[in-house]
């Protein structure tokens, strides 16, 4: 069960560890102790929003704001549960800690992958939410001690996540093998981007959600 | 507050206001109770988000410059390697190695 979910966690690992790294060299920046940069992995664990902090904690604003803007940033993920309302079963700490780690790059997968039938979801879910956060952690731990010693050329690493979201969107066409969602996701995208790029993915994704309701609406029978 | 009161504040608020978002499908629905609208959006989501997710890694990447082909590239290689071996590990890493070569060049 651990064997297998780590090895399903592994193309996390090269999204998460460089983009840690540079968060980590980012956050040096700021002066102030390194475990302090694992410690934000460990306990807020949100890719995007610890970059930002890095300018606010930088502007020293009030915590507040802070609060406000990290909601904000974040807020995508209220429409990332509603995938785990079965498989995250009944409430204890496990499932505390799911809904916790639940990141775009684990909602990703954890949404494009077929579970062995003999393992139990939420464990092997437990484990990939655990091993990805590991990573991350890794990364920022990584990138906040070597500021100064690093010797290793990562520029362009952070491809890693994009080529992530490639292959789950391939395994995505494989599972779903209807045109309709990608047409709307592209097409909501754009839209985003071109009105709303500062949020641009919660923007997206608010209006692709209420065109599939729409495209459902009007055409009721088709798509039960 | 002094500086390390205040990065512990702020690390606790953020910390609140990232949880509170993930945790609100699981407060607003309870699971077992048939919605067919809720699992339609349920069954919508993954394919369109993967969908938005791919382009707003894509967006900053620069149509002008070399930029463009090096990334059409290293695309195509994780997608053409994930096509044919279905191993995300190989794809995502085949991917990287091609982009970090051209951008160290």
């Amino acid at each position: 069960m651990i064997r297998a979910a780590l090895k399903t966690s592994l193309p996390i690992l090269f999204g998460f560890v460089p983009l840690g790294i540079a968060f980590g060299l980012l956050f040096q920046e700021l002066n102030y102790p390194w475990y302090f940069a694992s410690l934000m992995g460990v306990i807020v664990y949100a890719g995007a929003a610890q970059f930002m902090a890095i300018g606010l904690l930088a502007a020293g604003v009030g915590l507040v704001e802070i609060a406000m803007s990290t909601f904000l940033l974040n807020s995508r993920h209220m429409f990332y549960g509603i995938a785990f309302l079965e498989s995250f079963g009944s409430w204890n700490l496990k499932k505390f800690y799911l809904i916790f780690g639940l990141t775009d790059e684990t909602y990703a997968l954890m949404t494009s992958i077929n579970i062995p039938k003999d393992l139990n979801k939420k464990s092997y879910f437990f484990f990939i939410t655990l091993f990805a956060q590991s990573y991350w952690v890794l990364g920022c731990t990584i990138g906040a001690l070597s500021s100064e010693i690093l010797s290793f050329n990562t520029d362009g690493m952070e491809f890693a996540a994009t080529a992530l979201f490639v292959v789950l969107l391939i395994e995505q066409w494989i599972m779903v093998k209807r045109l309709l969602p990608f047409v709307v996701g592209f097409f909501s995208s754009f839209i985003a981007l071109m009105f709303f790029i500062e949020h641009m993915l919660l923007v997206a994704i608010m209006i692709s959600i209420g065109s599939i309701l729409f495209f459902r609406l009007i055409n009721k029978s088709h798509y039960e | 507050m002094n500086e390390i009161e205040y990065l512990f504040a702020a690390m606790i608020v953020m910390a609140l206001s990232t949880y509170l978002t993930r945790l609100t499908p699981f407060l607003l629905f309870s699971p077992g109770k048939e919605n067919t609208k809720l699992n339609f959006v349920v069954k919508n989501t993954p394919p369109m988000v993967m969908t938005i997710l791919v382009i707003y890694m894509l967006k900053e990447v620069d149509y002008l410059s070399t930029e463009i082909f090096y990334t059409l590239l290293a695309l195509a290689v994780t997608v053409g390697l994930q096509v044919l071996k279905r191993n995300a590990l190989l794809s995502i890493v085949s991917g990287t190695i091609v982009y970090m070569f051209f951008v160290q060049m």
